[in-house]
């Protein structure tokens, strides 16, 4: 706007020519006349001047409609106007502070006056043309619609008379170059557009002289736009100010370039200029920084107040509802909490203020993190820590504290001897708990850190032994159960080797502290007893069943997982308590190969295993996914159910007791029914490793732990067993495996015994059939067992017809029967079956050729029927042919069959031969 | 059956342009070496017969090996054509009469096969195709056998309409896809010749090969394949009959429809309005599409080829289980003396 009126003042003085020119925004002038002086060279338009030129522009002609009742077009410009409003309406917003532009105001007040002057021209309006009557009620309305948001602006405008007359003045000067309009047009809106420029400094000037006396800062100001501002906006807003120093500044520029003698009060407007120009040059980014929000640590108390329970309290629950909202500085919070504390202790005003307090710091720390998913940080972890030990400590200490979530707010006591104080510090620690993890996660887990950050895991305990103490103490049944799952969450993947050296008796089974399983057991026993939500009695049944798997109590461990049914309900639980089945599940396999119960533990291992992703079941990390990416927010729900590292089961230790016994299992197996058709695998994932090795061409010495128990498998096929336990035992899986158990020596033992038993199955299922008999002590010197092992293993075979064979006392050998069918003999049988099948099909083939013709001859309508039958069957087979074929069938079924005996009888005695 | 042997007879003049295939002893150990050679589990060693025709038989007196089909860079007809005119040069048989193939333990009728000897017979009337079983080959029993398609099976390949209807109004079984003929090796006297200097040659004693008994693994592989073949039918049947089943009940719906039909129609004759024609309903029922009965002949084909040789080989082990028997007593005999 001030540079508009600058322009002004500019074509107004055009006596002093050069003046102009030389000034540094003369191209603002020069634009102004650019439309018709082609030669004029381009010059860059700020987008405020383009704006402002359309606005006047479209004004002009607005005004020369109106002069000759141009209605109509009257109307269209109006609504250009109000276009081209808006598009400049960030430009006005941004230069002019928000306020409407003069022009465009007066442009308003004017158009109002000449519509309510034509409409109360009654006469004139009934003369007007039809077109024209019309589009002055829509114009009429429209502006009055649209004048509604600049009344403000509209009143201001009309307050200030001094101005019509200027007006009037222009207008004048307008008429008169309207009036020679035939002449070039151009000229006409130039002469117009410069003599209404004319006329705004001269307002300008009037409104200085009125203004004047108001204040120093105002006495240079054109129009009232800082006075409206510092009414309307005296809000101290900094950017406000800026804005205004920044249109000053340009004003007083501007301002260099005006006549002097037409300025009073040119003094000033000196001062202004020699501060500003050193600004000048940043004009644009001119900003003042923002000082940080040093909001004065506001006093605790008065000086003098005295400090008594009321008033802490007082203060307290002030700083507390400043909790959650967001300008609150969450860190000051917390400082003043502790301040508020260090007061109350030093005042003496008892403990229960001191716990309230204390409890009040531990939301606040949870506070101050306000994303659930990310850990806090670690000095408010050392804090929190401490801070939540200490409360413990006094809620212990003081037996006649009662804290409780039930305890309503108006209930709190503080003065007399049953406390009541209202707070829950069991969602306190459980809080604290999971935040443990979430910091445990964060970490590397191969990192110092993370056995840093372990190291604080005693601490956590022990403040959940404190908050266990003061449960038992003082807690319903409900909260104990919680509690005491807390506590069993961090206590069951602990290994604690008491337990096995106590059972051994290493150790003497009573006296000193309790081993970890009676505390378990005490713990859980509470909890089937008394919980009611099934979730935490579901979660220490597995925590339980873990952790006597753990210390080898299998025949517990198994009891407990047969009873509790978990096996069938449990696809129903939530994902975290599902997870820990598998890891129980997992455990429980483990447990089982270490008590020789190889059948169980590859039951118990099937499940994770055969999916291929035990990694995901037992959530110690993600698997990337091809099908289908996960979102973001997904994502994050399965981060935050992974385990902490520590908790991890070795996933090649776990594989490789599944792949062990897999092997002890199948290897057999598939020597003992290696005809049989409707064999059926044991394990796939087993095999799918077998068929994989096979499938290599060239097979290189074993290197990981699949491969050598791969190689193990195909050595023990052929009964190898000193291979076998070779390529299972050897030094690489030790360190890979083995050494993982607990006792590793004797899972070794354990494992080489297995070896040679199922050796020497395979064995005498493979090769029973080249034997006539073999004598027992023959055998157990090849697989170095004892002889009466040998001779228990070989008698389980015959009774459960697995060998047909007989043993020999006297003589100590087996001797075989040899009534296993040869492999062609086998195959011939397989053959017989699938024969049967197939006849079988093809009889119900023609039993519904059968039915059709029953159904044909009952019906009566024969035509039809065959028609119908030809139709669909698209082959009538004539009834005589049906018999034909049936009966050909038949005998080709005997011919089959026939076939077969000739052919077994045929074997058997080429075999003879 | 009685039938059909009329119709052979009906046939003979279009079916007996080749009564046997007289095959020479050049032709026979090229193609064998061929097989042995390139023929793997995996892909079929193939090549081109040459020969000519003379009354009624169709002499093969040579044969060359195509390229293995993973070459992509070779033309095969290119080189069938330049093989065929350099052969012409040395004064060979030119003329394309067939093609042979190597097989595993009789699964030689194949679809792929009826097809290629499709387009053959199509081409050259009077082609053969000649197969060789490596496996069983390599077991002490040659076993090369020509085959021709029938002209029913021409016909039903040109339609392209492998319905049961199309198979019984061309009188298409299993046993009459493929015509076997008769394979006579012919040898030059001079081979004759040396061939009976070469036996005089060798020791008395070395003569009993013939009657080795140790060949269960050819009977073995027999089953094998028998088993996996009749699994085929197995499926094939269950598909027809699901087939069966399922025009069955739109048998009856549509039965169960014209029936209500007929008795709307009855009432409306009693009123005098016209009546609905049945068309009207058959329509709606729309033919099911009837399953391809053709890989079931095929494989019924395969089944039966294989029983053949199954029997052979067993009423040959039987005779060779006789004569051994016969020459140990005689031997015993000869020690008791």
């Amino acid at each position: 706007m001030s540079r508009f009126f600058a322009n002004g003042s500019d074509s107004e003085s055009e006596s002093s020519e050069e003046e102009v020119q030389a000034s540094n925004f003369n191209k603002a002038t020069n634009f102004q006349f650019s439309d018709d002086e082609e030669e004029v060279k381009r010059v860059v338009r700020s987008t405020k001047e383009k704006r402002y030129e359309n606005l006047t522009s479209i004004i002009k002609t607005i005004r020369n409609h109106k002069k000759i009742k141009d209605i109509p077009n009257t109307l269209s410009s109006f609504e250009d106007l109000t276009r081209a409003y808006t598009k400049a309406l960030p430009v006005i917003s941004k230069e002019e502070n928000g306020i409407t532009p003069r022009f465009y105001i007066r442009c308003l007040a004017e158009l109002e006056d000449f519509i309510n002057e034509v409409w109360e021209d009654r006469e004139g309006r009934k003369n007007l043309s039809k077109n024209n009557a019309k589009s002055l009620g829509t114009l009429r309305q429209k502006v009055r619609k649209y004048i509604k948001d600049f009344e403000e602006d509209l009143a201001r405008f009309r307050e200030a008379p001094d101005q019509e007359s200027d007006v009037e003045e222009g207008e004048g000067e307008a008429h008169e170059s309207d009036a020679d309009r035939a002449g070039a047009d151009s000229d006409d809106g130039v002469g117009a557009g410069a003599g209404k420029l004319a006329e705004l400094p001269k307002a300008a000037k009037s409104v200085t002289t009125k203004a004047v006396a108001d204040d120093d800062d105002s006495d240079d100001s054109i129009d009232w736009d800082s006075d409206t501002e510092s009414e309307t906006e005296s809000s101290e807003d900094e950017n406000l100010y800026q804005n205004m120093r920044e249109r000053f500044l340009k004003r007083t520029t501007e301002k260099e370039d005006k006549d002097d003698d037409k300025r009073k009060d040119k003094r000033k407007e000196q001062k202004h200029k020699v501060r500003k120009r050193a600004e000048d040059d940043e004009d644009g980014e001119w900003e003042t920084v923002v000082k940080g929000n040093v909001v004065e640590k506001p006093k605790m108390f008065e000086k003098d107040a005295e400090i008594d329970i009321p008033l802490v309290l007082a203060k307290l629950i002030e700083i507390m509802s400043a909790r959650g909202k967001k300008r609150t500085d969450r860190r000051l919070q917390i400082d003043l909490l502790f301040e508020l504390r260090d007061i109350a202790e030093q005042h003496d005003l008892g403990t229960p203020i001191s716990v309230k307090i204390h409890f009040n710091i531990i939301s606040a720390i949870f506070d101050y993190n306000q994303k659930i998913s990310e850990p806090m940080k670690l000095e408010h972890w050392a804090l929190l820590l401490e801070v939540m030990q200490s409360m413990m400590k006094l809620l212990l200490a003081n037996p006649d504290i009662i804290m409780n979530e039930s305890v309503a707010e108006e209930h709190e006591e503080y003065v007399t001897a049953p406390y009541y104080i209202r707070g829950c510090p069991l969602a306190a620690v459980e809080r604290l708990d999971d935040e443990f993890t979430k910091l445990l996660k964060e970490c590397d887990p191969h990192s110092n850190d993370y056995v840093s950050r372990l190291k604080d895991e005693i601490n956590v305990v022990k403040t959940i032994e404190l908050v266990v103490q003061y449960f038992e103490r003082c807690g319903n049944n409900n909260e104990r159960c919680r509690i005491y799952l807390r506590k069993i969450e961090h206590l069951y993947y602990k290994f604690d080797p008491e337990v096995l050296k106590r059972k051994r008796g290493e150790l003497p089974a009573t006296g000193s502290a309790p081993s970890s399983v009676e505390v378990m057991d005490k713990l859980c026993k509470f909890i089937y007893a008394k919980d009611d939500t099934d979730r935490i009695r579901t979660r220490a049944i597995l925590a339980h069943i873990y952790h006597h798997a753990m210390h080898d109590n299998w025949f517990q461990a198994r009891d407990l997982v047969l009873m509790s049914h978990l096996q069938d309900n449990i696809d129903a639980a939530d994902p975290s308590t599902r997870i820990l089945y598998n890891r129980m599940m997992a455990n429980l396999g483990l447990c089982a190969f270490r008590q020789e119960n190889i059948k169980d533990a590859h039951h118990c291992l099937v499940d994770l295993m055969v999916t291929g992703k035990p990694k995901e079941l037992l959530a110690q990390g993600l698997l990337p996914q091809r099908q289908h990416e996960r979102s973001a927010e997904q994502e994050k729900i399965e981060k935050q159910r992974q385990m902490p590292f520590h908790m991890h089961i070795n996933l090649e230790l776990l594989e490789c007791v599944y792949l062990v016994s897999a092997m002890l299992l199948e290897i057999p197996y598939i020597a003992a029914h290696e005809f049989d058709a409707r064999r059926r695998m044991i394990s796939k994932t087993f095999y799918q490793q077998l068929r994989s090795s096979e499938r290599q061409s060239l097979v290189g010495p074993p290197e990981s732990m699949r491969e050598h128990v791969v190689a193990a498998a195909k050595a023990m096929r052929c009964g190898n067993w000193q291979a076998c336990a070779n390529f299972i035992v050897n030094k690489k899986m030790n360190t890979k495996v083995w050494d993982l158990f607990y006792e590793s020596e004797r899972v070794r033992e354990m494992l080489v015994k297995f070896i040679k038993e199922e050796s020497l199955r395979t064995y005498l299922f493979t090769y029973s059939n080249v034997y006539t008999s073999i004598s027992i002590p023959s055998l157990a010197q090849m697989y170095e067992l004892p002889l009466p092992k040998v001779h228990s293993i070989i008698s389980k075979m015959i009774i459960n017809e697995e060998l047909m064979a007989s043993l020999d006392d006297p003589s100590e050998t087996v001797v075989m029967h040899r009534s296993e069918p040869s492999r062609l003999q086998a195959l011939a049988m397989q053959f017989v079956d699938k024969v049967t099948n197939l006849v079988d099909v093809n009889e119900k083939v023609f039993d519904m050729k059968q039915g059709n013709f029953f159904q044909r001859g009952n019906m009566g309508n024969r035509d039809r029927g065959y028609n119908r039958n030809q139709n669909n069957q698209g082959g009538n087979w004539g009834g005589q042919r049906r018999d034909n074929r049936n009966q050909r069938n038949r005998n080709q079924r005997g011919h089959h069959k026939q076939q077969q005996q000739q052919q077994q009888q045929q074997v058997q005695t080429i075999e003879e031969e | 059956m009685a039938n059909r042997g009329g119709r052979h007879a009906r046939n003979e003049d279009s079916e007996n342009t080749i009564n046997y295939v007289q095959c020479d002893g050049l032709a026979v150990m090229k193609m064998i070496k061929h097989c042995h050679e390139e023929s793997s589990n995996m892909d079929l060693a193939q090549g081109a017969l040459l020969g000519l025709v003379v009354d009624k038989c169709l002499e093969i007196t040579n044969c060359f090996p195509f390229p293995k089909s993973g070459d992509e860079t070779m033309d095969e007809e290119m080189y069938q054509l330049t093989v065929m005119r350099r052969l012409r040069r040395v004064n060979v048989d030119h003329l394309h009469v067939g093609w042979y193939q190597s097989s595993d333990v009789g699964n030689s009728l194949s679809l792929a096969l009826l097809e290629s000897q499709y387009h053959y017979q199509t081409s050259i009337e009077e082609s053969v195709v000649v197969v060789y079983d490596t496996q069983k080959s390599s077991r002490g029993f040659l076993c090369l056998k020509a085959y021709r398609l029938t002209p029913q099976a021409i016909q039903m390949y040109k339609d392209g309409d492998f319905t049961p209807e199309a198979f019984r109004t061309l009188k298409v079984g299993y046993e009459s896809l493929f015509a076997e003929i008769p394979i006579v090796i012919k040898n030059s006297p001079l081979t004759n010749i040396m061939m009976s200097e070469l036996n005089e040659l060798l020791p008395e004693d070395k003569g009993h090969n013939f009657l080795d008994l140790g060949t269960a693994s050819v009977l073995e592989n027999h089953m094998r394949s028998l088993i996996e073949r009749v699994d085929e039918l197995y499926q094939e049947a269950v598909r027809y009959n699901k087939y069966q089943q399922v025009v069955f009940k739109q048998d009856t719906e549509k039965h169960r429809a014209l029936a209500k039909l007929a008795a709307e129609n009855a009432v409306r004759t009693s009123k005098g309005e016209p009546t609905v024609s049945e068309e009207e309903v058959i329509k709606q029922f729309r033919p099911l599409p009837v399953p391809a009965r053709l890989t079931a002949t095929i494989t019924s084909g395969q089944i039966n080829t294989h029983a053949q040789h199954i029997a052979q080989f067993c009423s040959q082990s039987l005779a060779k289980l006789f004569i051994t028997e016969s020459l140990q007593n005689a031997k015993e005999t000869k020690e008791i003396k």
